[in-house]
């Protein structure tokens, strides 16, 4: 059997971590099985999720326009953007990596901060259309966002490899931390951002 | 207080009754398409020998070099270590912290903890803190990056395989062993199971 009414309009509350309900009307404020603290919707959720969102759009320009890492090789340096690095590898003809170093640390930054921002307009305006498709987008986007680390990680390698005085070096560039900020503050926005708001608005 | 026999989607807060599945079943919530449960054939005694598997695997992965560079007569290997230890020389201290949480700590925490409960349940033995180590458990899952960072050591040999002469250390088979039997762990972990025996085990 299954009804078309939420938990919370039924009384319930469902708690974020064990998954456990509780009736509204009980005074305790936590979770009688695992003790966490039960909140009807994520607390402030859209707030949280736009400031999150915000200060990674803003990140997200340095991240781009500035050097990620610099190559010295036999004395002379080369720093590369983003950007650059992939051209880099396309250059020398491995196409693959490239387009897999293209997904990783451009589209997929990029389409998480428009589909967010999608998101909150959504729940902001109350759109009816779609509710189902919208939570599998969230969903997807909940789950790329890890795979951005990719770039940081390479570098990460490279500059521990690549250290070899004035004959080849790689330093990792101010790029770096911009672009990592970019990576947590988005996995954050979409771990604040609740989907429950979506069907809370549908009539 | 009587207990509560419903559920609700994560996802979209439907009021669900709690289904019986078996192995092999998917548990879909009808509104959304929330995958609600997937059991596993012996959950929890498959996390606990993964979980002894993964901490044996996380001391070669860790400590053994895990690709090693020879580039004009310089040689250098490179662990998990070194990279963050470079990146902290150079005094990138947020992608470095970063860096260690994800690659490292978190890895750690995970398999520690996964061990931690799965060992509990096993013996049936009840602790007051079980509850706090999945709910940690559930929060850190998502911060553990191994299988990125294997991304990221292929696309760094990759840019490095023109350059100079690559060798693979003992620590990326360790390494690699370590990524399947985390992933192995992670879907071995009926998350609706452990909290079911967690709240049964409370006192």
């Amino acid at each position: 059997m299954k009804s078309k009414k939420t938990a919370l309009a039924q009384g319930f509350i469902r708690c974020h971590d064990c998954g456990c309900l509780s009736k509204r009307a009980d005074k305790n404020r936590l979770c009688p099985l695992c003790g966490g603290q039960l909140h009807p919707r994520l607390p402030n959720s859209f707030q949280r999720t736009a400031a999150l969102l915000l200060s990674a759009f803003c990140l997200y320009i340095p991240a781009n326009t500035f050097p990620i890492m610099t190559v010295t090789s036999l004395g002379v340096g080369e720093p590369h953007t983003i950007i650059g690095g992939i051209i880099a590898l396309v250059n020398s003809g491995m196409v693959p990596i490239a387009l897999l170093v293209l997904v990783a640390s451009i589209l997929v930054p990029l389409l998480k901060l428009l589909g967010i921002s999608l998101l909150l307009l959504n729940v902001h305006y109350r759109w009816q259309a779609h509710a189902k498709k919208w939570t599998v987008m969230y969903r997807i986007i909940a789950f790329v966002g890890r795979w951005s680390m990719l770039d940081i990680f390479m570098i990460s390698i490279l500059v521990s490899l690549v250290d070899m005085g004035g004959v080849a070096q790689v330093i990792a560039g101010p790029a770096a931390t911009a672009f990592a900020a970019v990576v947590v503050l988005t996995m954050f926005a979409a771990k604040s951002f609740d989907p429950r708001l979506i069907w809370d608005n549908q009539r | 207080m009587n207990k509560i026999t419903l559920t609700a989607c994560p996802e979209c807060d439907l009021l669900l009754n709690p289904t019986q599945t078996v192995v092999g079943d998917k548990a879909h919530c009808p509104r959304c398409g929330y995958l609600l449960q997937r059991p596993s054939k012996q959950s929890i005694e498959r996390t606990f020998a993964l979980s002894i598997a993964g901490l044996i695997l996380m001391f070669p992965a860790n400590l053994m070099p895990l690709i090693g560079i020879k580039m004009l007569g310089n040689a250098k290997d490179g662990t998990l270590w070194s990279g963050v230890l470079a990146l902290f020389e150079e005094h990138m201290w947020g992608v470095a912290v970063l860096v260690f949480l994800s690659s490292i700590l978190f890895p750690l925490l995970n398999i520690i903890l996964s061990l931690l409960i799965s060992a509990h349940l096993y013996f049936n033995k009840p602790n007051r803190h079980l509850a706090h180590w999945m709910r940690w458990l559930q929060h850190i899952d998502e911060w553990a990056m191994l299988e990125v960072y294997m991304l990221g050591i292929i696309v760094a040999c990759v840019k490095l395989s023109s350059t100079s002469e690559l060798k693979f250390g003992f620590g990326l088979y360790a390494f690699v062993a370590l990524l399947i039997v985390t992933g192995m762990l992670t879907s071995s972990l009926d998350k609706v199971l452990f909290w079911r025996q967690i709240g049964r085990l409370k006192p």
